[in-house]
């Protein structure tokens, strides 16, 4: 993802800072979907060609490659959103906003990827699709239905500024319960669930070549959905900024004589708003156009 | 040379395992494709609007050509 370097707020360059017309969020979408596409057909062979059959589950334990890396990536998500929820409360670039909730957003769908499958894997496992004493199983549900709360608390609120702020509050909060709740359950006294990472982790080098590279791709994978998202998201703010423009002046036609539409209002969204510059300044400075 | 690499590899059993993974990797599969899908309706719709603005714009430069002159004759 861009990196943003933090200017004074007033500067010369604060349209830019703040979401302006020449951010590119594609630069370098096209390789990384390549790459992302390439890690992941030899992920899969690996899987399928390389990995040796483990001696208890035998052909059932390839799930473990695609769920495992599944919800690593999901956790890791939740927690990176976390961490851009806090640098747009420090920074008040609207862009960090726009990252954090595109890595909730994405997380959440890894996350329904990593339940669908675990609970495929527990039934051919375990015989069951769920199974609610298992703390593994519950604590990824809680921490999953936890974040399934944040795009509602984020359309609840109408006034973009407000939203993007407790939805950066959000975001903290939940991204430093995830940790914690991913120690709690390490602490927990039941290990029917396998342990991947860590001392137990007991895994021949061919299992664990395969599994660190289906983690590269579930990776890229998700990074390049991220881009796809950011772009598309950017492009659609500067769709509206453009139609906003075409409005003002179909307007002043209007006032001088022409006729012209009624400015249009911004339906209601979850999705961040990257803010005009000079409402955003306002916002910093307390000077309205400032 | 063939032959000594499926030797190593292991083989494919389709035992009752087979339709859990099958289903899993299919999952997966699908999530990412209706992704795609719900990106290829968005992207849809912006080309859609795109369209809408730019027929909007070029319908108002007569209207802006004219406007000088319209004041003038009214001086």
């Amino acid at each position: 993802m861009e990196s943003s370097s933090r200017h004074p707020a007033g500067s010369s360059d604060t349209k830019h800072r703040r979401g302006g017309a020449l951010d590119s969020y594609g630069k370098g979408l096209p390789a990384l979907s390549i790459a992302t596409v390439v890690v992941i057909t030899i992920a899969l062979a690996l899987v399928f060609f390389y990995a040796p059959l483990e001696a208890e589950q035998g052909f059932l334990q390839k799930i473990f490659y695609v769920h495992v890396p599944l919800a690593i990536i999901a956790l890791c998500g939740f927690v990176i959103g976390g961490v851009f929820a806090a640098l747009h409360l420090r920074t008040r670039d609207s862009r960090w906003d726009m990252r954090s909730y595109v890595a909730i957003h994405m997380s959440l769908i890894f996350g329904v990827g990593a339940l669908i499958t675990g609970s495929i894997w527990a039934k051919g496992s375990w015989g069951h699709w769920w199974v609610w004493s298992e703390p593994t199983l519950v604590s990824f549900l809680i921490v999953f239905l936890l974040y399934a709360t944040y795009q509602p608390l984020r359309f609840a609120i109408e006034d973009p500024e407000s939203q993007a702020r407790y939805a950066s509050v959000f975001a903290i909060t939940a991204g430093a319960f995830v940790p914690l709740n991913f120690i709690a359950v390490r602490l927990s006294t039941a290990y029917l669930h396998p342990r991947v990472l860590g001392s137990t982790s007991n895994l021949p080098p061919r299992m664990a070549f395969t599994f660190l590279v289906s983690l590269l791709g579930m990776s890229l994978l998700f990074v390049t959905l991220c881009k796809f998202e950011l772009t598309a998201k950017h492009v659609r703010a500067q769709l509206r900024a453009l139609r906003r423009l075409t409005d003002a002046r179909a307007g002043a036609h209007s006032s001088a004589g022409w006729a012209g539409e009624a400015p249009r209002r911004r339906p209601r969204s979850a999705a961040p708003t990257q803010l005009p510059a000079t409402r955003m300044s306002a916002h910093i400075t307390g000077r309205p156009g400032s | 040379m063939a032959a000594v690499v499926v030797g190593e590899l292991p083989a494919l059993p389709l035992h009752t395992a087979g339709k859990y993974v099958a289903g899993a990797f299919v999952v997966v599969f699908a999530i990412v494709l209706i992704y795609v899908a719900i990106m290829a309706i968005r992207l849809v719709r912006i080309e859609r609007q795109l369209g809408a603005l730019l027929e909007q714009e070029r319908a108002s430069e007569p209207e802006e050509r004219d406007a000088p002159r319209a004041e003038s004759t009214l001086a």
